[in-house]
């Protein structure tokens, strides 16, 4: 029996399809070894392999439709009110990585890839700007992994 | 952590005037602001603002089945969609006269159980506690309290393992259904949740300890409070809508009593009595109106706290309410699951019929009242959501007005992170308040 390498990365794929650009990252992540979170929670991070980088793709808001942005978590960290996955529930993703890093006993490393949606509405499929940004938006996250 | 403009003005001979501006306010669900005027110690404008895009939901289940529209709802919070569910499908099961099974009912109970742990939680430790340790944010109490982090997340953890063996799965459950459920659990699925629930259980009572080891800023007011009350049990997904000033009146009647209203400054309607008056739901409502009803661990920790009183007449102290209906859910989960026996069927057959019907249960930050037409096809013609933070948005406001003028004295910054916690007392979940439908655009003039 042939034993799976480890992996490289530990990849998130943030979003919800039924939110229109929101499910950018799903469907950017298509044939990628990916764990789906709907949204972003502490235990995502705390359950990815210990010390295995971590990819976290999701929409993001505070950015132009279809721009790809790429932010260590550290720079996130560090400008907490710069660019973050659309989702808006509670915890915003600063907090969710400081909180996991102060959690485990691992140290928890790693990169956000967003896209700047234009429509977070109800519904299915993509706006033109995220739709034709869609390939640079999978590149960057293939660059990663 | 604040993100305000802070900026007093002042003007020779002209009134002094301090202006709180939080752009963004942080650890509450969704995307909101905060606008405070004050002139000579008065308020003369508080502005809680939701700029959250409208989401329209209520238009968006027109014309789908009752069944259609439970998994429709769902989808209105990543937090709170059992109780959503909740609402529509007691509306929908009035209206055709639907008879459940008592297990299929505890059941229901059993899955808001399990939202209201997971809310809780999340609201206690990560959302509300730092404002009382003086910490700006989760990651520092992270850091210096790590063993209360982690409960908080085991709590969390035990709440969303409840609605995802009830629901399929923990966010936007699938299986309920008009009579009922589209898969029941076994007692032997329920069982194997025992063990994390006695330690939730545990973690609960701590809970209530560790609260009343807070301590909360000085404020008083005389809230006009609302939530269900049952005759035998704490209220869920039955009983009358009750307030501390004498209301009560039947569950599908909430129009009776209260309407929505838009402001000029939120994208989320606000609800008022038909007198104009607010009203505050939620935990601290709860409590102080079914008191008598918690479950005799939860009715204990309350006594042990102390707090009642508290409770009903300072909102920071809701946080003490969460603690207490912490113990009564993971409670009354191992009750319901101890006494569960599976039914002979997972949902009651019905029949749609045309009408008008109304239900109200409790989601965790307070009524949740659904209204539905339906039409000859059995297909929704029209629908009315009310969730419990637009029902609150105005009674912020009221007290922000009210509580303003005692932190006046402070240096700006901390006077303004001050109203933004006072803000995270209410646990608001603007999310769910911006879902209407109706949004009407008036000239600047008028």
């Amino acid at each position: 029996m042939t034993k799976e390498p480890p992996a490289a990365v530990w990849l998130l794929a943030c979003g919800n399809s039924d939110r229109r650009d929101d499910g950018a990252a799903l469907l950017a992540t298509r044939g990628l070894s990916a764990s789906q979170c709907g949204q972003l929670d502490i235990d995502d991070l705390l359950g990815a392999p210990a010390g295995v980088p971590i990819v976290i793709c999701d929409a993001a808001a505070g950015v132009a439709p279809g721009l790809v942005v790429t932010k260590t978590f550290d720079e996130l960290l560090a400008n907490p009110r710069g660019p973050s996955p659309h989702s808006s529930h509670a915890l915003p993703i600063d907090q969710v990585i400081g909180v996991a890093r102060a959690l485990s006993g691992e140290p928890i490393d790693g990169v956000f890839v967003g896209i700047g949606g234009a429509d977070f509405g109800f519904g299915c499929g993509l706006s033109p700007a995220v739709e034709a940004a869609l390939p640079q938006f999978r590149a960057a996250i293939e660059g990663l992994v | 952590m604040t993100h305000g403009m802070p900026h007093d003005q002042v003007h020779d001979g002209a009134p002094r005037e301090h202006i709180f501006d939080v752009g963004m306010l942080t650890r509450v669900e969704g995307e909101g602001s905060l606008t405070l005027r004050v002139r000579d110690g008065a308020v003369v404008q508080a502005q809680l603002g939701i700029f959250e895009a409208p989401r329209y939901f209520e238009r968006l289940v027109v014309g789908r089945t009752p069944d259609e529209v439970i998994d429709i709802v769902a989808r209105i919070c990543g937090i709170c969609p059992v109780a959503y569910q909740m609402s529509a499908v007691h509306a929908f099961e009035a209206l055709f006269k639907v008879q459940v099974d008592p297990q299929v009912r505890a059941l229901r109970r059993l899955f808001y159980c399990g939202e209201w742990i997971e809310s809780h939680a999340l609201h206690i430790y990560l959302l509300h506690a730092p404002d009382f340790l003086g910490y700006p944010s989760a990651i520092e109490l992270a850091r210096d309290h790590r063993a209360v982090v982690e409960r908080a997340l085991a709590m969390k953890r035990t709440g969303n393992a409840l609605v995802a063996r009830l629901g399929a799965r923990p966010i936007h459950p699938l299986t309920v259904r008009v009579g009922g459920w589209s898969r029941i659990p076994t007692r032997k699925e329920l069982q194997a949740l025992r063990p994390a629930l006695d330690e939730a259980l545990a973690t609960a009572q701590a809970t209530v300890d560790f609260v009343t080891t807070l301590t909360a800023p000085e404020f008083k007011r005389e809230p006009r409070l609302v939530s269900l009350r049952h005759p035998d049990e704490y209220p869920m997904n039955e009983g009358r809508i009750v307030s501390t000033d004498g209301l009560d009146i039947a569950i599908d009647s909430w129009r009776d009593a209260f309407a929505e209203d838009q402001v000029a400054w939120s994208n989320a309607l606000q609800a008022r009595t038909h007198a104009g008056e607010v009203y505050l739901l939620g935990p601290s409502s709860r409590v102080t109106l079914n008191a008598a009803r918690l479950h005799p661990l939860a009715a204990e920790a309350l006594a042990r706290t102390g707090l009642a009183e508290q409770i009903r007449v300072n909102p920071y102290w809701s946080i003490a309410a969460r603690a207490v209906e912490l113990v009564h859910a993971t409670a009354e989960a191992i009750d319901i699951i101890d006494g569960y026996t599976a039914p002979s069927r997972a949902y009651a057959p019905w029949q749609p019929r045309a009408g008008a019907t109304g239900w109200a249960t409790e989601a965790p930050r307070g009524l949740l009242f659904h209204h539905y037409e339906i039409d000859e096809r059995g297909l929704v013609a029209r629908a009315q959501i009310v969730p419990p933070t637009s029902q609150n948005q105005a009674a912020i406001e009221a007290d922000l007005t009210a509580f303003a003028p005692s932190v006046l004295a402070l240096p700006h910054a901390e006077a303004t992170l001050r109203l933004e916690q006072l803000i995270r007392s209410y646990d608001p979940c603007i999310s769910c308040a911006t879902h209407f439908l109706d949004l009407r655009i008036e000239p600047a003039d008028r």
